[in-house]
């Protein structure tokens, strides 16, 4: 280091380690904006201490307090409706396939178009016998059947069976999972 | 005579009340069909039961060509599925969790299994496929207290919902191939993957 450097470098540390010099009424000014920042604060929080200091002298009055936040608590999740109404999700593509060699025609009805009633159900197109169309379904639990030929209902043979076919028509399950999650 | 027009105006509204239809209920219905649907669909939303399967059962009955008893008897039946699911899973359980138990209780299973099942899984992981694959492997012969075990081992022991699809197509392939289907489930649950056990590393990867 140059001496020039090593001068300014001792100017500087001299200048630092120099005793600060305040005036007389510097410490009563600082005390005096403490004191009042500090009655402030406490008058803030004021109200909540002293619900806590009832509470913590009196036993009864905790548990009252107590047993009211749980049957709150209680009476909400007994409340509570199962999320039908909420969707998380949109509908998701599925492709439905029938193996099929001699069917005229293949449509797939259930509970994602109101099985076909009003004429909507999904009519599948084939590629040599392999009957196939793709729907969006909503995400959940569905039931499905394919209809051969117009009057032949049929469960898809690669899914799970669906067991709530009260009317003699047998039915797929599908669950549709959000494929956003 | 202003009492007298209060009364009529309160009974007036009465019948209309009475005679306004949900939309969803199809024109096509007789109207003791429409009334006995109604009621049995009040009932439902008057208990915190999911209403959109009902709906779903009358659509498919009426697709299918039933008649109007029918098609009651189906949607009650179905209703009572549904509110003992929804008594078992408790008041957390998602509305395609109630639908899938109601349709696992048609099936065979008791409600106290899919109960003991939401209960060991919680309330994060969705039981819908898993009450959906044991209606099908109990439909498919499987005695339930077997399938109920396979698939509380599966959730158990963290199994994802392909794992547990995968899980139903090899038993399925397995009853169709003439195996016993309590064996098969029983075999099929304990080679199934989870999420506890280690994957297994390549002979090329273990250090000597």
């Amino acid at each position: 280091m140059p001496e020039w450097g090593r001068t300014t470098l001792e100017m500087i540390v001299q200048d630092l380690q120099r005793p600060v010099i305040l005036d007389e009424s510097f410490e009563r000014r600082v005390m005096v904006r403490v004191r009042r920042l500090y009655r402030e604060q406490k008058k803030r929080s004021r109200g909540w201490t002293a619900i806590g200091a009832t509470i913590a002298h009196r036993p009864a009055w905790a548990a009252l307090v107590a047993a009211g936040i749980v049957a709150v608590a209680t009476a909400g999740i007994l409340k509570a409706r199962p999320r039908e109404e909420v969707v998380v999700g949109g509908p998701e593509p599925v492709k439905f396939v029938l193996v099929a060699p001699s069917a005229k025609s293949v449509a797939v009805v259930g509970d994602f178009n109101n099985w076909g009633l009003n004429k909507s159900a999904l009519v599948a197109t084939s590629n040599q016998g392999v009957w196939s169309v793709t729907a969006s379904v909503p995400v959940g639990v569905h039931r499905y059947a394919f209809v051969v030929n117009g009057k032949q209902w049929m469960a898809d043979p690669t899914a799970p069976r669906s067991s709530g076919d009260d009317f003699g028509m047998p039915s797929s399950a599908l669950v549709v999972e959000d494929s956003t999650k | 005579m202003t009492r007298n027009l209060i009364l009529i105006a309160g009974f007036a509204s009465m019948s209309v009340r009475a005679t306004a239809q949900d939309p969803r209920l199809p024109a096509r219905l007789d109207a003791p069909t429409i009334a006995a649907i109604n009621a049995v669909v009040d009932s439902a939303k008057a208990q915190g039961i999911p209403i959109a399967p009902l709906y779903d059962k009358m659509n498919e009955g009426m697709a299918a060509g039933a008649d109007g008893p029918h098609i009651v008897t189906a949607v009650r039946n179905l209703s009572m599925d549904l509110a003992s699911a929804h008594r078992a899973l408790g008041a957390l359980a998602t509305a395609d969790e109630i639908k899938a138990a109601a349709y696992a209780m048609h099936a065979g299973v008791p409600a106290v299994e899919l109960g003991r099942l939401k209960k060991q899984s919680g309330l994060r992981r969705s039981l819908t496929l898993p009450f959906t694959i044991l209606a099908d492997i109990v439909s498919r012969g499987v005695p339930v207290s077997t399938a109920a075990n396979a698939i509380r081992s599966l959730v158990g022991a963290g199994a994802k919902d392909k794992d547990i699809n995968d899980f139903q197509r090899n038993v399925k392939v397995d009853i169709e191939q003439g195996a016993p289907p309590a064996a098969a489930a029983e075999t099929r649950a304990k080679g199934a993957p989870s999420a506890d056990k280690p994957k297994s590393e390549k002979p090329d990867q273990i250090e000597m």
